[in-house]
């Protein structure tokens, strides 16, 4: 099998410390085994393993990889994937950004950047095209991710480099710092921002100017045609550009899975003041769009009059209004636009940001925490002004904002009162749809190999559909089939979205695949690779000491039933978790400690 | 008919689906870098996006530019005739919008001819951001807002099958007054 295009196969590598940038061939085999984006992060993390394990240390390696796809003519093309060892939960962790950061990466000529070490003074990377510079400023310091965006913009003198930044929250090191780029695209989870943070990289820009290496254009013009036609003409199509992931909120909350008052409650009574119809009666001046999409599901807000006037921001996509809104007991959309802002340009997930204020309030409700601890805030449910004043002094580590910024993990391990309230897995605060009406969602935050976030597998809308009684043997199926579809499409460097929510065939991947590579894997083949790296990632997270008693979904879901609205008294049975988490083990091929088999690990580490 | 090119800024996402099939319909390639169409963001805060696209004007400053003529229409399309171009980009300098483009691999500048007639950035397009409409039509919505906006127009609300409906007329009170 020879590959024809799609790769530049040039990977940049950069030894902070040492000030050493070069530029590495990629081999064929390494290519056709990982495909790119997550693929190639994955296989490089697991190889560097034994020379850094620390994710703050210079030690620990970060990657940066679009996929083979991202940048070319297709739909929604422009996904790119961070990996490293993550300082949240000190196991695997990647995320992923839209945007055209990842375009123009590849138009530099790099299917990926590898960074290691760190610098002694505050810098930024410079890639443009083959010229690879680490240029010292520190009057980037402590600026916000759009500022310093907007500043490197100025210092090169091009409006179309692609730049990405972390905010404050990144260089004071908080364990669920993110990255933005774009003006508004971010890569929130698993602490990508603190990583380069610790390494004193405040962002990279890029420019790139070549053309990307598709091997039959004529024949993906014909299919990408046909597919941009297909989704235009889908029934949803213009009301999804109209409320992009906001239009879930009211589904969510209908369903009773809203996460409401720290994931106590499946329903938020305030839940239609801060849905996508008061987003676009009252706040929505514009649509935004990552490279190449026809859904353009990023809305751009602006508070016009009241308390938060002058507050603009592109979002906020479901997870964040969700996590900052009915999670928090606020009903007041602009002030969820405040947070969101704050949060994107701190440099913060918006979801642990949530979890963790979330968990705050109930802990002070609950007197697990003496209003002394919070640092004398007058914190509770829809409390406004002390939850926007949490969101700051997390980023800048003040008080119990200290102790926040840290993440769950280290919260728990010093007030262990605090684990039955926190919905986390591995570590990672759980994304915003409650697991005790459905058990396979509860699997898939359970087994998702970055914790509890539903890029891996999100399963709840089919299981409500089919009812609790389906078979929980084809609850299992799904689970595995999306995790392994799923983070294929985070190696082609595409996004999900035409898929899951447009109903958009996946066979299209392997035609566009094909046309631009060359390389003859029918969708079949390409998911025998995600899978492969799925292991991979298992085999990481091992390495760890990570097994089954790190697959459970929170405590909660066994605990509390949902105590009001349509699911009320709904919770899940820890002895069908057991049993349904058999039989997953056994579909992969793991054993019941949910270590893959010795076949499975020879191909790993062949 | 002459027919324009035009832009409705507020309907751009953004995407840059137009600079991606210009470059493969005009050059051949996948790469957005070289396309007659260009994706600009206001930033810091990313309030508007626009496509920066050539107006074809009828006394375009690029040909007035230009030193050697080079810049010759065809059926009414202006459009850089490499033979005669010198590359001496003042024509980049010239356009009041920014409308003409340079390219690292390219020898000489490049911009929109509209594909002859049938541009593909407008069939891209899936914001209906970019239109290619009859020329007179130019300025029928200002027409028309401009008649909504007078001051003596006033409303009056009312219920049709449970929905609520407006309905504007014109006060004759002030019928006397000039406009």
């Amino acid at each position: 099998m020879s590959i024809k295009g799609g790769y530049f196969k040039k990977m940049l590598w950069i030894d902070l410390s040492a000030e050493k940038i070069e530029v590495r061939d990629l081999s064929e085999d390494f290519i056709l085994q990982y495909i790119g984006g997550r693929g190639f992060g994955a296989k490089l993390v697991w190889d560097h393993l034994e020379e850094g394990r620390d994710p703050l240390s210079p030690d620990n390696l970060i990657v940066v990889a679009p996929g083979p796809l991202n940048g070319c003519y297709l739909p929604a093309a422009g996904k790119t994937s961070f990996v490293s060892i993550s300082p949240l939960t000190g196991i695997y962790g990647d995320s992923s950004m839209g945007g055209s950061f990842g375009v123009e990466l590849r138009q530099a000529g790099y299917d990926g950047i590898a960074i290691v070490g760190r610098v002694p003074r505050l810098s930024y990377l410079w890639i443009d095209d083959d010229e690879v510079k680490i240029v010292p400023n520190e009057s980037l310091k402590g600026k916000r991710s759009l500022e310093a965006e907007g500043m490197i913009k100025k210092e090169i003198g091009d409006d179309h480099v692609r730049i990405t930044t972390l905010g404050p929250a990144g260089e004071n090191l908080v364990r669920f710092a993110g990255l933005s780029s774009d003006w508004g695209r971010n890569a929130g989870r698993c602490g990508m921002g603190a990583i380069l943070g610790s390494k004193n990289i405040k962002a990279i820009a890029v420019r790139g100017s070549k053309d990307l290496p598709v091997y039959d254009l004529e024949r993906l013009r014909e299919v990408s045609r046909e597919s941009f036609k297909t989704l235009s003409r889908h029934r949803l199509f213009e009301f999804w550009q109209q409320q992009g992931l906001m239009s879930v909120v009211d589904y969510v909350n209908e369903a009773g899975v809203m996460p409401t008052f720290n994931f106590r409650s499946g329903c938020f009574d305030q839940a239609n003041q801060v849905n996508g119809f008061v987003m676009e009666d009252r706040y929505k001046i514009g649509d935004a769009a990552c490279f190449a999409c026809p859904m353009a599901c990023s809305n751009v807000c602006l508070v016009k009059e009241g308390k938060y006037v002058g507050t603009v921001v592109e979002g906020p996509e479901y997870e964040t209004a969700a996590m900052l809104g009915p999670n928090l007991g606020v009903g007041n959309f602009a002030c969820i636009l405040k947070a969101n802002q704050l949060c994107d340009e701190l440099g913060m997930d918006t979801i642990t940001t949530g979890s963790l204020i979330g968990t705050m309030i109930e802990a002070l409700e609950y007197g697990l925490l003496s209003r002394s601890e919070l640092d004398d805030l007058e914190l509770k449910w829809g409390a406004e002004e002390e939850i926007l004043t949490l969101v700051e002094k997390i980023a800048y580590r003040q008080g119990i904002g200290d102790a926040l910024a840290d993440g769950s993990r280290k919260v728990i391990e010093r007030w262990p009162q605090l684990a039955p309230i926190i919905s986390q897995v591995k570590g990672l605060d759980q994304s915003a749809y409650d697991a005790r009406v459905a058990i396979s969602m509860a699997l898939a935050y359970g087994t998702s190999d970055i914790g509890a976030h539903h890029a891996r597998a999100w399963t709840i809308a089919k299981e409500l559909e089919m009812g609790r009684n389906w078979d929980l043997g084809k609850k299992a199926d799904l689970v595995i089939y999306h995790q392994t579809i799923r983070p294929l499409f985070d190696m082609l460097g595409v996004c999900r979205l035409p898929w899951i929510e447009l109903g958009f065939n996946e066979e299209a991947y392997a035609q566009y695949f094909q046309a631009i590579t060359g390389i003859d894997y029918s969708l079949k083949d390409l998911l025998e690779r995600s899978n492969h790296v799925y292991n991979l990632t298992r085999m990481i997270n091992m390495r760890f000491g990570l097994s089954r008693k790190d697959d459970y979904p929170p405590p909660r879901v066994f605990e509390v039933p949902i105590p009001d609205g349509p699911q009320a008294g709904k919770v899940l049975s820890r002895e069908e978790y057991e049993k349904i988490l058999d039989i997953y083990y056994e579909k992969r091929g793991w054993d019941k400690e949910g270590i893959p088999s010795p076949e499975i690990q020879k191909k790993i580490t062949a | 008919m002459p027919k324009k090119l035009t832009v409705v800024p507020e309907r751009c996402s953004g995407c840059r689906l137009c600079e991606l099939v210009c470059s493969i319909e005009r050059f051949g390639v996948n790469n957005p870098k070289k396309s007659c169409i260009r994706v600009m963001v206001v930033y810091p805060h990313p309030v508007i996006r626009m496509p920066i696209i050539c107006r074809n004007c009828r006394e375009p400053k690029c040909r007035d530019a230009c030193p050697s003529d080079a810049i010759v229409a065809n059926d009414g399309i202006y459009d850089i005739d490499q033979e005669k171009c010198i590359s001496c980009q003042q024509c980049v300098i010239a356009c009041p919008f920014g409308a003409i483009f340079l390219h690292p691999d390219m020898s000489y500048p490049f911009k929109c001819n509209l594909c002859g007639g049938d541009p593909e950035c407008v069939k891209a397009c899936p914001k209906k951001a970019l239109l290619y409409i009859p020329e007179h039509t130019l300025g029928q919505a200002h027409r028309m807002e401009s008649v909504l906006k007078y001051a003596h127009m006033r409303e009056v609300e009312y219920v049709e099958k449970g929905e609520k409906k407006k309905l504007r007329y014109a006060d004759s009170e002030g019928s006397n007054n000039v406009y």
